[in-house]
Order: C-alpha cells, then structure tokens, then sequence
C-alpha cells in the first residue's frame, strides 16, 4: 500500500532561518501519528509547511500527499486534495456566521474536486447532526466564527469543521493547549469518532496527556528539526517520566 | 456648482419662495465661500478638489421592493413620486433662514425642494427617499416624528451629479427613527441636523460604496433625558472614493447616551475620514457615550484619517474612544484557505465580515438583507470574483 504521506529529507525555515533539518516521516492510510517535542523543535513549522501558510520556504526534500506533491500547492489546493489542519490557535473572524463559514469552506471543497455543491436543506441538516455529536448546540453555528468563543469551544469548532470535511489526512496542532480535562475529553471523543480505515492523522502535542485520549499507533520524538526517535505507544510514556532532556542534550551534542 | 451665482441666476426664476431670501442666502454663502481645509471640520476633505474630480463607480439598484416601501423619488431635484400614507402628511415645502454653516445657506439659496414630511403614530412602511441623476441638486428634507411615532427613513443616494443635502430631523418625545443611508456614486454633501426629545431614539446605519466625494455631517442634539443615539457607518472605498463622516454629538442633557462605530475597507487610492465630537455640556450627568472606528487598508496608497474628540464639562460621566487601523489579516486569510477558499473568495468573506458589522445594527432583516446584497456586489466586483455564501 501506498503511503498517504511521505514526507522525505525536509529542509524548510522562515525568513532564511532554517528550523526542519531533514525531517522523515511516513504515515499510511488509517494510521494515527503522535509527534512529541521540547517547545521550538518546530512542530508548528511542520504542520504550517504542510498546509502551505506563505512565508515558510521549503530548501530541500519532499513532501508526497496522496501521490501529489505539496510543494506546489496552495493551501486551498492542499485542502481540497483532503489534508485538514486542525489550527492550535484558531483565527476569530467577526461578521461572519459559523454557519456560512462551514458551507462556503464545504462548498468551495466539494465544487474543487469537481462535484455538486450542497443544497442549502442538506447542508443545514448536515451541520446540526455533526455539531450534536460534539455536544454543541444549534446557537453555536448561528454565532460569529469563534467569537467570544471559549478555548474549548474553539478547538470543538475544529473538530467539528475535520467532521463537516472529511479529510484523508488531519493534522492537529497542540488540540490540547488551553482545554481541561472535560473539553479534551469531548474534544478527543470526536476524533476517535473520526478514525477511519482511510484516514490517516498526526497529533502534535507537548503532552503525552492527549494521548491518553487519542491512542496513537506511532510516536515520533522531534528535536531541533527532525525525528530522532520512533516509537510504539509505550515511547509517549516513557516521555511523560523522563522528560525531553535527553533528546534535547543528544541534539546540542550533535 | 462652483460657479454658484451664475448658477443661481440660470435656475432662481424656477424655484419656489421668496427670491430675495434665496439672494441673500445665496450672498452669505459666496462670502463664506466653499469650505477650505483651513477650516478644522473641513481638514481632510478637500471640496474644490474633490468636485474636480470623476470615479467609475456604478450604481447598482438596490432591491428595496421586499420591504413594500413608501417611495419618494427626486429625479434631479424633482419629485416624481410621493408617498402615501396613513399617519404620513407631506406639507408644502418650507424656505430655511440664513445661518453660519455654508453649505447650508448654499442649499436654503438653491434649494428646488425636499421631502416635508410628518410622521405621526408607527409608519408601517419603511419611507424610502431616493436621489437620483446626473444634474446638480439641492434638497432640503425635513422630517418630523410627532411624541410616540416610529418610523424607517432611508436615504438613498443614487445620483451621479452634484448633491447639497440637508435634512431636519426632529424627534418627538419616545419616538423612534432608523435612518438609513445609502450612496454609490457622485459627489455629495449632506448634512443632518438631529434633534431628540425626551427618551427618543435614533439609530442611523450609513454605508458608502463609492462616489468622487461623500461628506455625510450630522449634528446630533440631546435635548432631554432618556434620548439615545446610535451613528453606525460602512466605507467600502475604491479607486479614488472619498467617503467623509464627521458628526458633532452634543450631550446637552443628562441620562442621554451614544454609541457611535465607523468601519471602513479602504483600496486602491480611497479615502476614509471620520471626525467626531462629543460633547457633554456641563450638567449633563450620567451620559453614556461610545465611539469606536476601525478600518482595513487593503492598499498601501489609501488612507484612513480618523478624528475622535470628547469635550466634556461635566463629572459623572463614561465617555470613551477607540480607534484600530490594520491591515487584512494574513492569518484570518490562511485559515481561510486551509478550509478550501481560494484568495478572492477568503478576502470577500473577510471584507464582507467587517462590513456586517455595521449592517447586523439593522434590525429588519429584509432591509439589511437589500443593503448586504449591494455590498456582496460591490465586493465581488472589486475582486473580480462572484460572491460567495
């Protein structure tokens, strides 16, 4: 089977300064993907250099989605190809309804693979059922988007634009930054709802703690730029107990 | 129009009233001369320049038709269709006196005529005043809402010549009065004299999507407690628009409040002025007054001039100002796209979501809807886009 993402020697930076050094990773359809690292290991780069945000320069490498390169992409081409970033700080954008905002990005999606867009009835039926199942209510959609939002809400926001979408590969940057224990629950209940033969994710976070939440089927360590160790589940706990410290020594040292 | 007594001498034999008021009038005026930019409320809106200059703005039919509104259409200066109503009597048009303002004393000197209207009980039907042509024009409105009425006013700017507007309005004790105000092209001048009985509302919601020169003045007077205002204004400036909103909110009575917000989307080499004054005379305690002004630069070559000024002389007040200039934001755009919208139709949705908020101040949704329809237009054609959502 042919990897969903097949990211291979990745050199990218912003503004000249370089901060993925040959970064490798493949994940496969179906897959969850865990990558843990010290603050400034530049996860946040990866998942930016993956949906396409301007600024940041790839020097080096490739990255191969569903056998198209991303290099060339535009970040609504990479989204209409099926890749989702879940955002760690999502943008707040008054005037505009939660609700219009969810059509015009479905819409915009589904006429860029060349099908119909979706009646106004259907969409609508659409929304609530998906937004229910996130424990959200109606009042919600009909909100400004993100608005006076809470953090939980925000990212239970995301989740449920992942849901309206359907991508075949999400990444979720720190999801779990500024939630308590309930929001994250919630929030982590609508990914693994969201967990399919055919899609595959990448978690980013600082904290094994999400982890326990979302099972992930492979754990990556970044340090300075790129993956220095992979693991099975067992990698994010043995994190948890000794820290980053080693990593981040063995980066320096090299 | 700079030619005025030339003017005047072409058109006097045409209008209504005493002809030796209109001269003298007329007199006043041409001592005074047009506003410099000498003058402070006349600083960043420089009139001769500005009459001298064209803009290709279109205008676009607003579809008011949903509303089954009352309509009063002044086809260069003349009526052509006037309203009727119950609870709506028009008087015979009413000459103004000579004050110290000139473009008033312009407009009381070459004044064809204006809407005299009185309102009395809750009008059903929102009054739309529409202006339209391509001739100069001077129009003298004055509007009344008798203790208790209740009505909508729109002001519809449709012409692409000369405008000298005036409109008088006053509002009876608990009356209620949305304003709204529309212009698209050409080169006006209005001023609004606004004044508040006891507990009276008004709230105005002004969008301006074009025109080589759009100075809309209003003057807002508390006179007793409980009146309360809300000024709410859009600038969607393009090419060489110049949209001015300079407004002079006198507090002169205790318990009366004011919530003013200026939003303006500026391209291209528009202009965005916005000047306003409060003032809080001195035993005008417990008045509330808000001012907020914003704006989006989407070109390096606009410009945003913003002017807001609290004069207050008495103690126990809450009186504030803010004001925010910026430009698109770059992350609002991304996030954007990574939901799948390409680059015209994010900036139209990040465009049109600042423009809603001064439009969601309209209670009726029939008529914000219209006003929104007009705006997704004009967007789109500015970005060459078709308009999303």
């Amino acid at each position: 089977m042919s990897a969903l993402l097949n990211i291979d020697n990745l050199h990218a930076g912003i503004d000249g300064t370089p901060i993925l050094n040959g970064l490798s990773l493949s994940i496969q359809p179906g897959e969850v993907h865990a990558i843990m690292g010290p603050n400034g290991s530049g996860k946040s780069t990866l998942s930016y250099v993956l949906s396409g945000k301007d600024g940041y320069e790839v020097s080096e490498g490739e990255m191969m989605f569903a056998g198209q390169s991303l290099a060339d992409m535009a970040p609504e081409e990479r989204a209409i190809a099926g890749l989702f970033l879940a955002f760690q700080y999502p943008l707040e954008i008054p005037g505009v309804t939660n609700m219009t905002f969810l059509k015009t990005s479905l819409n915009a999606i589904l006429r860029g693979r060349g099908e119909d867009e979706m009646d106004a009835a259907s969409f609508l039926r659409l929304a609530r059922e998906k937004s229910r199942a996130l424990g959200m209510n109606d009042e919600m959609l009909k909100r400004q988007l993100n608005v006076g939002f809470s953090g939980g809400e925000k990212k239970r926001n995301e989740i449920l634009q992942m849901a309206m979408l359907e991508p075949k590969l999400a990444i979720l940057d720190e999801t779990d930054s500024g939630l308590d224990i309930d929001a994250l629950k919630t929030v982590a209940e609508g990914v693994n709802a969201l967990r399919a033969p055919d899609r595959g994710m990448l978690v980013i976070t600082h904290y094994q703690r999400l982890l326990d939440f979302i099972k992930p089927d492979v754990v990556h360590v970044m340090a300075a730029g790129r993956i220095v160790k992979s693991g099975g589940p067992e990698l994010a706990l043995e994190l948890e107990k000794s820290g980053y410290a080693e990593y981040v020594g063995e980066t320096v040292n090299a | 129009m700079l030619d005025a007594q030339s003017y005047f001498d072409r058109v006097s034999g045409d209008l209504s009233g005493d002809a030796t008021a209109r001269a003298a009038a007329l007199a006043a005026a041409e001592a005074a001369g047009l506003p410099t930019r000498r003058q402070e409320a006349w600083h960043y809106t420089d009139v001769t320049r500005l009459l001298g200059k064209r803009t290709d703005d279109t205008i676009g039919a607003v579809d008011f038709a949903p509303l089954n509104p009352l309509m009063a259409v002044f086809d260069n200066g003349a009526l052509r269709e006037a309203p009727v109503a119950e609870g709506l009597a028009l008087h015979d048009f009413e000459a103004a006196p000579i004050g110290d303002n000139a473009m008033l004393n312009y407009n009381a000197a070459l004044a064809q005529g204006g809407l005299n209207a009185e309102i009395s009980g809750a009008l059903a039907q929102p009054l739309i005043v529409t202006t339209q042509g391509d001739e100069p024009v001077h129009l003298h409105h004055k509007i009344t809402l008798a203790p208790k009425a209740k009505a909508v006013l729109v002001d519809n700017h449709m012409s692409c010549g000369y405008t000298n507007a005036r409109f008088d309005i006053t509002l009876g004790a608990d009356a209620e009065l949305t304003l709204i105000r529309v212009q698209q092209a050409g080169h006006q001048i209005g001023t609004s004299q606004i004044e508040l009985a006891e507990n009276a509302r008004v709230k105005s919601v002004a969008l301006v999507t074009g025109g080589a020169l759009a100075r809309h003045e209003a003057n807002v007077a508390f006179a007793a407690a409980g009146a309360h205002a809300e000024l709410h204004s859009a600038v969607l400036g393009r090419g060489d628009n110049h949209a001015d909103f300079t407004y002079v909110i006198d507090h002169q009575a205790a318990e009366t409040s004011s919530n003013t917000t200026a939003y303006n989307v500026l391209d291209a080499a528009s202009r965005g002025v916005f000047q306003g004054k409060v003032i809080v005379r001195k035993d005008a305690q417990h008045v509330d007054a808000q001012m907020q002004t914003r704006a989006m630069m989407l070109s390096e070559g606009a410009e945003m001039d913003a002017k807001p000024e609290l004069e207050i002389y008495a103690d126990d007040v809450v009186c504030a100002h803010g004001s925010a200039i910026g430009e698109l934001d770059k992350d609002a755009l991304f996030f954007l796209r990574a939901r799948g919208l390409d680059e015209a139709s994010a900036i139209y949705l990040l465009v049109a979501g600042f423009i809603e908020q001064v439009l969601s101040h309209i209670d009726d949704e029939v008529m914000a809807d219209s006003l929104r329809a007009l705006v997704a237009q004009k967007i789109a054609a500015q970005f060459s886009i078709e308009g999303a959502a």
